[in-house]
């Protein structure tokens, strides 16, 4: 009986340890911001630039078909058969609850995870199994400087301007689904406009912020933490999308028992 | 007094090394690879912690520094890690300005004008835009002692520097590393560890030591 209780002991006492680890390790690299040499900013905003070229630009068609696929098949869906018991007044609430609230920043935040948060983590992981982060530090510079920070910025910058366009791209293709479907263009606009409140438009740059913060951070920590063995990158890249995904869902799930 | 000194550092390997490094002189301090002999650079940098001893770098112990100043000091040695340490998604030019760019104020176009000098004269001009994955080993080696030496630096640490390479490669890498001459000796204070070093070398360096069972040995 001892035995089955340390093992879950042991593993609570793992678990809650790792996300302490993960805890510091997002405090010290926001806090490396401060403390980041006025010649490495330089440096810091090319790797930035890049990383926004990589996992925003890169990921623009993907958000814009996911997105536009998504609100068509809803919003026709919804036209047709609200449309028959009088309630397309409806529409505007699923669009602005379902989609502009709650999938849009999800499915967004999911996409980029699944594409670059791996990317993040078997690229640090190759530094770290290479030895280029030792030679990075061996040279005086930081690899939260020059590894981490930029991601994080990266992301966070990446995933808040996908889950706009996600919602603008969703909006206009729930237009051309409600339109196709026999509605007017300015019914459309009135129960869309209607429904859309302020801290819709809030709690959206809210999941931006926290889900970017999250691709940003999970992935650069199982990126840094791995041994010598080229055989553990693929594990911190499993680790770190696996993470992600659970971490953006329990955040997700936060954001709807605060802000509902 | 002696630019770099292991004070009774005990190796991983067991054995226990103690040895100064006098300015201007060129040292090795060669063993197996189970003696630990590679941790030598990394004690000096403050990147690992000796079980017991400590290493100085000119008087100071660079592990116990606050972080910050740990790495503004590490910029006054040059390090050549063993593999070549070189970042895989930066051309060799890019990799070799990058502790300029990093850690110097200096204009982009001078930091380019004195890039231009070192690939020239480590004759890597003609592949400066390629990436590591791209060139030889030699050609890599050569781009990462590049790195080490940009900053000019009075001390340089060097891992393993010649394994693979032909003798005159090795006898050229060590002249670049020493940085000419000087009245003392060398222009450059150099610490080489590694597994062994090449006949050809030999008679270049000013000092040899060799791990044994359980301490580190002069060798004649």
């Amino acid at each position: 009986m001892r035995a089955p209780i340390a093992f879950v002991g042991s593993e609570v006492t793992r678990r809650v340890s790792q996300l302490g680890a993960l805890a510091r390790f997002f405090l010290d690299a926001l806090g490396s911001f401060g403390t980041l040499p006025r010649a490495g900013r330089r440096v810091a905003r090319h790797v930035l630039v890049n990383q926004i070229w990589f996992t925003a630009l890169q990921a623009v068609p993907l958000v814009i078909v996911l997105s536009g696929l998504l609100s068509f098949l809803v919003i026709s869906q919804a036209v047709r058969e609200l449309g028959r018991f009088g309630a397309t007044e409806i529409i505007g609430t699923l669009m602005v609850v379902a989609i502009v609230r709650e999938l849009g920043p999800l499915l967004t935040a999911l996409a980029v995870a699944g594409r670059s948060g791996t990317a993040i983590a078997a690229e640090l992981a190759t530094n770290k199994v290479m030895g280029e982060v030792d030679a990075l530090e061996g040279m005086g510079i930081d690899p939260l400087h020059y590894l981490v920070l930029p991601r994080l910025g990266a992301a966070v910058v990446s995933v808040f301007c996908l889950i706009v366009l996600f919602d603008g791209v969703a909006i206009a293709a729930g237009l051309i689904a409600a339109t196709a479907n026999g509605m007017s263009t300015d019914r459309y606009f009135d129960v869309v406009l209607r429904s859309l409140a302020f801290g819709d438009a809030g709690v959206s740059i809210g999941k931006g912020l926290a889900f970017g913060a999250i691709i940003g951070t999970l992935p650069a920590f199982h990126g840094l933490r791995v041994g010598r063995a080229p055989t553990d990158v693929p594990i911190a890249a499993g680790r770190a999308v696996v993470g992600s995904i659970v971490a953006i869902f329990l955040c997700s799930a936060l954001f709807v028992a605060v802000f509902s | 007094m002696a630019l770099l000194r292991f004070e009774a550092v005990a190796l991983p390997g067991g054995a226990v090394c103690d040895l100064a490094v006098p300015p201007n002189q060129v040292v090795v301090v060669s063993g197996p690879e189970d003696s630990g002999v590679g941790s030598l650079a990394r004690f000096a940098l403050g990147l690992e912690q000796p079980q017991a001893g400590r290493a100085l770098v000119l008087d100071t112990e660079i592990s116990r520094l606050p972080r910050a100043a740990a790495l503004a000091f590490r910029r006054r040695v040059g390090y050549l890690p063993a593999g070549d340490g070189l970042l895989q998604n930066l051309t060799l030019h890019d990799n070799i300005a990058l502790p300029l760019r990093f850690g110097t104020g200096l204009h982009e176009h001078d930091i380019e004008g004195r890039i231009r000098i070192i690939l020239t004269m480590m004759h890597l001009t003609v592949v400066a835009m390629s990436r590591p994955a791209q060139v030889n080993e030699e050609q890599r080696r050569r781009a990462a002692l590049a790195r080490a030496v940009v900053f000019d630096p009075e001390l340089v640490l060097m891992e393993q520097p010649f394994d693979g390479l032909t003798d005159r490669a090795a006898a050229e890498l060590l002249e670049v590393a020493r940085g000419g001459v000087a009245a003392g000796g060398s222009r450059r204070t150099v610490l080489i560890t590694g597994q062994d070093l090449p006949h050809l070398l030999r008679a270049r360096v000013d000092a040899r030591y060799r791990v044994a069972r359980d301490e580190v040995l002069r060798e004649v």
